[in-house]
């Protein structure tokens, strides 16, 4: 009797205990400890040695020019990724919404650049921009110079590097956001529809008044998601450009890496993200709201 | 007459989206002089194709080891994943217990962080582990903070909280006790849930690139990422070569997404968003 | 009942999962008979200086099979090296030996990562590298790290080109001043030549650096304080800006070329001069052979000043054999075996003098040219912990001075943020 009580207690501890443990030690105690170390000098090599500092990573990073260029840099990163691959994910989606075959084998099409990882096509897209020598060039210059216009060294190109950059991240997480506007419309009252036919409204108008406010969540997701994924951007500019030319893909991330690992500034680098969390958690917070009043 | 078209317009968006990997495949295949001569005319041409690229690659980024690696990496984080994550979502979505409400807005709130906050002061607590240098150490280093994922938690609770309770209260009037319940009736139910959350494991696993680029500090430990990267940066640059790495280290996951296709129900992904 | 079964069921299936990646991670062949491994990180160089590496290993493992030693040596490209040498440092893994950039050797010290190796030679054998070099490697007293050679910076010309914008070189070991560096440039832009290469295009700060101080250097400036703990006041002196105004005239006058796809424009014949040192020796007496010319760098004092200092070696405190790693040590920096392959492959300055006579050209212009700078007129680059930014800072200084930024105002600003820096780390509890 006694044990089956105890038992019955601590079955729900027993069930949440291993993932707790992995959190709490892999996920919660590294947080607190950059939370802490983000007011010390803590350095790289030197952890222990480290002394408090107050404010003063804080001040220095939102002063330092590289960090204030990399927040600049990724929020117009940010700024040209997430309406445009919303936008097209958006209209992908109403388009392959059909039952035919050849429409739903489109989906996994579009699905495909995501299921590619983002290192190769770093890697690959490297080379597509690849700029002119002679008659060798990348597969992008052959396009645009089959347009008739000059070909381009994209990524040594301080003004074209960030949106060369932003053009490949588009294109590889459109099939993402498409599946997710599409989940949102087969979700779709199709009495609602099928009123507003009846009633004689042409497809704009069920776009705009029916589809569009029923997709609000869907849409405000997609927006926060890419946001936030955008602001991570690490992979692109540390295997194509570097961060350069001079600066103009230096992303935030980048900027905490190379704190860590070449200035060894563990204590600053924590600064940074716990900076970068509070956006994130500001962003989440955001659509959340947004969420809740449209349900409302 | 109507199919025939709409299979034609298909075809042609497909090929001018898919263009880039169509490229990337063509050409690992060329001679290094070959790869970037002279763009759309190339693609349609077989002239001096060969799997030359493919031998040398595979050697020079040590190919094997870095698809053994991110092998284990993957089947450890999903071997405990798939366990642990579904018995917490489980507690959460079934089980009473005090603090549940709060656990829950943990779990919401450490859904947000991503991981390239983390990676200092992760780099740092899994030395203090030693969980650095050689091989099994890197490679729990690399399996060890993934296993459990807020997200999935919160995902796989939500499929469980839809599942109708009638087989479950069955099963308690059957004299079956929670981890009975747990194991035969629950997580057999939400078969679909648990196929998404591997699929998805396994994509973004296979595509790590900030966590193993810090953490394993061996040649002999390096995942498939940054084998490819190694043979990106590292001279002689051959562009060939680092293609046909590209593509060896993409078939795997395309292959899986081929054979998991129809468990990712779109829908699926939907349910995560209502909250 | 169900409790146990279920426990019996999870453990099992964890079990299952460890032990698959226990008996794959170790699936391999049996290595308990294996050699003693000596891990070594090297930086990636020229083709050439790699092989040279290569071959020097593959020499000390067949040299050593019989003791069961052999040296397992990796590459990283130069502009990962400080990158991939921070983060294994992080993980306390790092290998047993370690090239390590000169001006580098104070931070490692400082984080406490090396061994003293003055032990692993004898008196003797220390005497004979180049003081130099021993400086280099020596922080507060203690030796920590020996290189196989020296680098050297000096002003290439060809004599042809020279001789037809009638531009006379100076004679014997003599530099020009800047005044007489500026009007040889003025001439040979008018006779329709491009004057100099300073090879802006090369995307590492390091260059920078090391490159320029000696414009600094010249006139007199420091980059930092003696006790390498200010750099505001130090860096952004109005000598030192002065200097850089003197320098950024090469820009104006528009002196320097700008070709970016080609890296060696003066040995493709492009230009009249490089700005550049020992690395290229080699490769421009192949494409110049008697025309081929050097002086030392323009100076904005009375003497030359240049810019030494290059890769050395030091052993790690974590090397699990430590005597073993010694004896890699002593290999590289040994005459026949080290040295002569190495200099041999990148025409850098021998270490040790009695390398000296392994190489019979050596005294014909170049090389000799080399040695004497090395011994009477180079500076090695500041020893201070606080080194990766201050070079990051100042090379980012430069690059902006260079397109056409005011120097003073620059300085100042790179020289704020290296103190800020500082006082960072050195904070008072």
């Amino acid at each position: 009797m006694n044990l089956s009580c105890v038992s019955k207690r601590a079955v729900p501890w027993l069930f949440l205990a291993p993932a707790l443990s992995l959190l709490g030690i892999f996920t919660l105690l590294p947080m607190l400890r950059a939370a802490g170390w983000s007011f010390t000098n803590a350095d790289l090599l030197q952890v222990d040695a480290a002394r408090w500092i107050g404010g003063a990573n804080y001040s220095d990073l939102l002063a330092d020019p590289r960090f204030r260029q990399a927040f600049f840099n990724t929020a117009f990163f940010a700024l040209m990724v997430v309406p445009v691959q919303a936008a097209l994910a958006f209209f992908l989606a109403l388009w392959v919404n059909r039952p035919e075959r050849h429409w739903r084998w489109l989906r996994t099409v579009f699905f495909i650049p995501v299921v590619v990882s983002m290192p190769v096509l770093a890697v690959l897209w490297t080379m597509l921009y690849q700029p002119m020598r002679g008659d060798q060039m990348g597969l992008i210059n052959s396009l645009v110079t089959h347009l008739g216009l000059p070909a381009q060294a994209w990524l040594q190109n301080p003004r074209l590097a960030l949106p060369a950059l932003a053009f490949m991240s588009i294109w590889q997480g459109l099939g993402f956001q498409m599946m997710i506007f599409l989940a949102g419309l087969q979700n779709l009252s199709v009495d609602q529809l099928e009123a507003a036919k009846i009633d004689g409204a042409n497809s704009r108008q069920r776009l705009w008044h029916i589809i569009v406010p029923a997709m609000r969540p869907s849409i405000i997701f997609v927006l926060t998601a890419t946001l936030i994924l955008s602001f991570r951007l690490f992979v692109q500019p540390y295997l194509m450009t570097r961060g350069g030319p001079e600066g103009a893909t230096v992303s935030l991330i980048q900027v905490i890496y190379e704190t860590t690992f070449l200035g060894r500034e563990v204590g600053m680098a924590c600064a940074g993200a716990m900076l970068f969390l509070l956006l994130v958690a500001a962003l989440t917070l955001l659509q959340r709201l947004l969420a809740r009043e449209v349900r409302s | 007459m109507k199919r025939w078209i709409g299979w034609t317009v298909s075809v042609a968006v497909a090929i001018g989206f898919l263009l880039p990997l169509i490229w990337m495949l063509h050409a690992s295949f060329r001679p290094e002089s070959a790869v970037f001569a002279g763009g759309f005319r190339a693609l349609l041409s077989g002239h001096g194709l060969g799997l030359g690229n493919y031998v040398v690659a595979w050697r020079r980024a040590a190919l094997g080891i870095g698809l053994l690696n991110s092998l284990l990496q993957i089947v450890g984080i999903l071997g405990l994943g798939l366990l642990f994550n579904s018995m917490a979502a489980y507690a959460l979505a079934r089980l009473e217990f005090p603090g549940r409400r709060g656990l829950f807005a943990l779990m919401l709130v450490l859904l947000i962080l991503p991981v390239e906050v983390l990676v200092v002061p992760l780099l740092l607590t899994v030395r203090d582990l030693g969980l650095t240098g050689g091989h099994g150490r890197t490679l729990a280093a690399l399996i060890l903070p993934f296993a459990v994922k807020a997200f999935n938690i919160y995902f796989l609770r939500q499929h469980f909280l839809a599942l109708p309770r009638d087989l479950e209260e069955a099963a308690v009037v059957d004299g079956a006790g929670p981890f009975r319940i747990y194991w035969s009736v629950a997580l057999p139910s939400i078969r679909p849930a648990l196929a998404t959350v591997v699929v998805l494991d396994v994509l973004t696993h296979w595509s790590d690139f900030i966590w193993p680029l810090v953490v394993c500090t061996r040649e002999e430990t390096r995942t498939v990422q940054l084998s490819l990267a190694n043979l990106f940066t590292q001279p002689p640059i051959q562009w060939g070569q680092i293609l046909a790495c590209a593509v060896m280290v993409t078939l795997p996951v395309l292959l899986l997404f081929r054979l998991a296709q129809r468990h990712i129900v779109a829908s699926d992904l939907g349910a995560g968003i209502k909250d | 009942m169900a409790l146990v079964c279920f426990c019996g069921r999870l453990a099992r299936s964890l079990l299952r999962t460890v032990l698959i990646a226990i008996v794959m991670a170790g699936c391999g062949p049996d290595r308990s008979h294996d050699p003693r491994i000596v891990r070594v990180w090297c930086q990636q160089g020229q083709e050439s200086e790699n092989q040279a590496m290569r071959a020097m290993a593959a020499a000390f493992n067949e040299a050593h099979a019989v003791q069961g030693l052999e040296v397992q040596l990796t590459f990283f490209p130069d502009f990962q090296y400080t990158e991939k040498v921070s983060i294994a440092a992080a993980a306390r893994d790092l290998p047993d030996v370690l090239a390590l950039d000169g001006p580098t050797v104070a931070q490692f010290v400082n984080a406490r990562l090396l061994r003293p190796i003055a032990e692993t030679f004898s008196a003797e054998e220390l005497d004979d590298f180049a003081p130099t070099l021993r400086a280099q490697g020596t922080i507060d007293g203690v030796l920590y790290a020996l290189g196989a050679f020296d680098s050297a910076m000096v002003l290439y010309y060809d004599r042809d080109m020279l001789a037809r914008a009638g531009v006379q070189p100076p004679a014997g070991f003599a530099g020009w001043n800047w005044d007489e560096f500026l009007a040889a440039c003025a001439q040979l832009k008018a006779a329709g030549f491009d004057p100099v290469s300073l090879h802006l295009d090369i995307t590492g700060d390091e260059w920078y650096t090391y490159a320029f101080s000696p414009v600094v250097w010249s006139a007199g400036g420091r980059l930092i304080s003696t006790d390498g703990r200010h750099v505001l006041g130090v860096l952004n002196r109005p000598q030192n800006a002065e200097a850089l105004r003197r320098w950024q005239e090469v820009f104006e006058q528009d002196y320097a070329s700008r070709s970016p796809i080609d890296p060696d424009p003066f040995g493709n014949g492009k230009t009249a001069m490089d700005w550049s040192g020992h690395w290229m020796a080699r490769s421009h007496l192949e494409h110049k052979g008697a025309r081929l010319g050097a002086m030392p760098l323009p100076s904005l004092g009375d003497q030359p000043v240049a810019a030494c200092g290059s890769w050395c070696w030091g052993i790690t405190r974590n090397a699990r054999h430590p005597d073993d790693a010694a004896l890699w040590l002593r290999w590289v920096t040994d005459p026949v075996h080290g040295i002569q392959p190495i200099v041999e492959a990148n025409g850098a300055v021998p270490a040790r003098r009695s390398a000296y006579p392994l190489f019979p050209d050596y005294d014909q212009t170049p090389f000799l040219l080399f040695r004497e700078l090395q011994a009477h007129f180079g500076q090695a680059r500041p020893r201070t912990p606080f080194y990766p930014t201050l070079t990051q800072q100042f090379a980012a200084a430069l690059r902006d001075i260079a397109r056409g930024a005011d120097p003073q105002a620059r300085l100042d600003r790179a020289a704020a943020q290296v103190q800020r820096l500082i006082d960072r780390k050195e904070a008072q509890p």
